[in-house]
């Protein structure tokens, strides 16, 4: 019996190194093409979230090499990089599985053997944070479109930009959002007492992400006045979450708010609803909130919450382009474009702009033309004020959204609630979907 | 009152994961092979159970005895298709064969269905919560339960009360000692990998009531079995029982302990590093488990 255990923990440690399967799409090289290396979760729990940042790049990458005139953007006359002879970008794609250690092995091969001319990824922002190490370490640039752990940009790194805002801009959006209820500034619903709305509990996933949410929600609920209850940090990829849930409830908050990946956010929800939890406001930060698994999966239970977003199909009606790419991406890919896959498609588009300006592969040319980088709001699917990196790498000019889920005639439709100008609907207060 | 509400959501969890406990304790039992595949079983039980909810709009508990006959059929195919040809080479061809299945039948869901989420909006208890004075249980954990008590009973009578049973013990005790006697281990073998089949894909059916449904969720619960096995005793049914409700409780109480104390060193992050340790400690200080027997 001793043999047969010890034989199954040897057998587990074979498994995890067989598991180390090969690259998801490595071809063989052409000439003037620019290979840029991708690296998402492709597969395993996350695989629903990494194939729809591979759909925004991928839509991205065809807009770019193909003409697509009547979008209206720069990169979909450009068929290639103009400055390079119309060179094409093509993308290899690796498979991290939501694992840092394998993201930084996946970044050391995709330089070395693929000789990639630089990186794009990684959504977790455990993996960005060692890919993003290795390609410091070589002096390849990488452009990250959808991680948002604020710390990411504060480590000096000189060959990392990030385009998307991150996790203090959003979290921020969030109390404004709140002050604003308390104001009556929320389109539909009359000023809250502060008293009501007070108490605020988190769960936060326990990797660089939600632990690094946890810390700015401790900060700006003191900056703002409100009472933290309850902080709990979990682990995503726990069978049950039943003790988690139990705990929020206990703590009799006013608002709960999440840091989830989508398993975790799903089961959640579940567990909540089966203990009756009655919070008045219940916010997702992105991620697990706001893939269209998470909506497509839970159906009516998500009458009510918010998630923060950067992307919501109903931000066509104040950007012109999105409408257009929108469109395009559904009739492909079935699905409305989410924050996950419209920030790929900007990153990718990104790339492009900056190889254009460099008008070089040449590593420092294109760390140059990224520093000095601007690209205006009318390019972009996304409400930003368009694309320029500080010091630090971090695009300046990026904001946040907060979308409700609505249940509608059996449909569930993601409104706009905040900014409070951009409201394309009544929000929903209080919440009492679970009740 | 939190504490109580804890034990009890606790012993809930735990009656699942005994269950599906229960079918890996027992091929273990009888044929001392580990059965890697034993998450597929339980994810192919889950999208049975789906697939005819979806297709036939039938309530999934309805569906059960079909989501049982599944995982029958999956361990008898497994048995006389892999298993049978695998116990005659060496002890790692055995473990690596079931680890390969468990990448076929993973791989396989991932062709057939995907790798969406999928969940189970209808049925009689879906979404359901029983409230008994201040604690709301899911009904369908509360029924799960009940099943998971029913299906030890059944189990404990077949190998601890009928011929049949005595055979499997028999064979289990010693396959060569009861081959001379007249059993027929091969179909002791097969019969073992039914029995498994069956338990962890009832466990499966129940399972998708409330929870998500995707082609690696067996992972998740797979692991929770081996510690349960290893820690109630390899092979041991009693074992699988109790240890199931141990890991249950630890998981649920240990978390809420920390909460009352208004200390964040115990929490819900170390839920899973106390039942490891648990583990832990009874593998080295009793390596045979609670129930196991001795060598």
């Amino acid at each position: 019996m001793k043999k047969g255990l010890f034989l199954s923990l040897l057998v587990l440690a074979v498994a995890m190194g067989l598991l180390m399967g090969p690259f998801a799409g490595g071809v063989a090289a052409k000439a003037k093409e620019i290979k840029i290396g991708v690296i998402y979760p492709l597969s395993g729990a996350f695989a629903a979230a990494g194939r729809d940042l591979r759909n925004g790049a991928e839509l991205a990458l065809d807009v770019l090499n193909n003409r697509y005139a009547e979008l209206g953007i720069s990169i979909a006359k450009w068929e290639g990089i103009p400055s390079l002879k119309g060179a094409k970008i093509k993308l290899i794609f690796a498979d991290h599985r939501g694992e840092p250690g394998r993201g930084a092995d996946l970044a050391k091969r995709l330089i070395m053997d693929e000789k990639v001319v630089g990186l794009m990824g990684c959504y977790h922002s455990s993996v960005t944070k060692t890919v993003s190490a290795v390609a410091e370490r070589y002096g390849v640039p990488m452009i990250n479109g959808s991680s948002t752990s604020p710390v990411l940009t504060k480590r000096g790194f000189k060959w990392f930009w990030r385009t998307t805002p991150h996790d203090e801009t959003f979290t921020k959006d969030l109390f404004e959002f709140l002050k604003g209820l308390t104001e009556g500034k929320v389109r539909g619903v009359k000023a809250v007492p502060k008293e009501e709305i007070k108490r605020i509990a988190y769960a936060c996933e326990n990797t660089e992400w939600g632990s690094s949410v946890a810390k700015v929600i401790e900060q700006m609920a003191k900056e703002y006045g409100f009472d933290v209850v309850k902080g709990i940090l979990y682990s995503a990829k726990s069978p049950d979450l039943t003790t988690e849930s139990q705990a929020l409830v206990a703590a009799k908050p006013d608002c709960m708010l999440f840091a989830s990946y989508i398993s975790d956010a799903i089961l959640f929800v579940r567990t909540l609803k089966s203990m009756k939890a009655s919070p008045k406001v219940v916010w997702g930060q992105d991620a697990g909130f706001e893939i269209p698994d998470f909506r497509a999966t839970l159906g009516k239970d998500v009458h009510g919450i918010l998630t923060r977003t950067v992307f919501i199909p109903k931000v066509v009606k104040v950007k012109k382009a999105a409408g257009k790419i929108n469109a395009l991406f559904k009739k492909r890919y079935g699905t409305d474009l989410t924050g996950a896959s419209g920030r790929a498609f900007v990153a990718l588009q990104t790339w492009a702009h900056v190889l254009n300006a460099a008008g070089s592969t040449d590593p420092k040319a294109i760390q140059k033309a990224a520093n000095e980088l601007f690209i205006p709001a009318k390019e972009l699917i996304m409400p930003w004020g368009g694309v320029k990196f500080d010091k630090t790498g971090q695009n300046v000019l990026g904001t946040g959204l907060i979308g409700q889920y609505q249940a509608k005639g059996g449909k569930v439709e993601l409104e706009i609630v905040y900014p409070f100008d951009l409201a394309t609907a009544d929000m929903v207060y209080p919440f009492t979907t679970w009740k | 009152m939190v504490l109580a509400d804890a034990f009890i959501q606790g012993i809930l969890m735990g009656f699942l994961f005994a269950l599906i406990s229960l079918g890996l304790t027992i091929i273990f039992g009888v044929m001392d092979i580990v059965n890697f595949a034993h998450g597929e079983f339980l994810m192919l039980g889950m999208y049975t159970a789906y697939c005819l909810s979806i297709s036939l709009g039938v309530d999934p508990l309805v569906t059960l005895p079909l989501c049982g006959a599944v995982g029958a059929l999956l361990g008898l195919v497994s048995y006389y298709g892999l298993v049978r040809y695998l116990l005659r080479g060496p002890m790692v061809a055995q473990l690596l064969g079931t680890f390969g299945l468990m990448l076929f039948l993973r791989y396989l869901a991932v062709f057939l269905w995907g790798i969406d989420y999928r969940m189970i909006k209808k049925g009689l208890l879906v979404g359901k919560s029983l409230t008994i004075g201040p604690f709301h249980l899911d009904m369908t954990k509360v029924v799960c339960a009940l099943l998971s008590l029913v299906a030890f009973t059944v189990v404990s009578w077949i190998i601890f009360k009928t011929r049949v049973g005595k055979a499997l013990r028999a064979t289990s005790i010693n396959r060569e000692a009861a081959s001379y006697m007249g059993i027929k281990t091969e179909r002791m073998n097969a019969l073992a990998w039914a029995m498994g089949g069956i338990t962890v894909g009832i466990a499966g059916g129940l399972l998708a009531n409330f929870y998500y449904i995707y082609p690696m969720v067996g992972l998740l619960f797979v692991m929770i079995a081996f510690a349960t096995v290893a820690l109630g005793g390899f092979g041991s049914i009693k074992g699988a029982f109790f240890a199931g409700i141990l890991i249950g409780i630890l998981e649920t109480v240990f978390p809420i302990i920390g909460h009352l104390l208004k200390t964040s060193i115990i929490g819900p992050h170390y839920k899973m590093t106390i039942v490891y340790l648990a583990y832990f400690l009874v593998v080295v200080f009793r390596p045979r488990g609670l129930f196991g027997w001795e060598q």
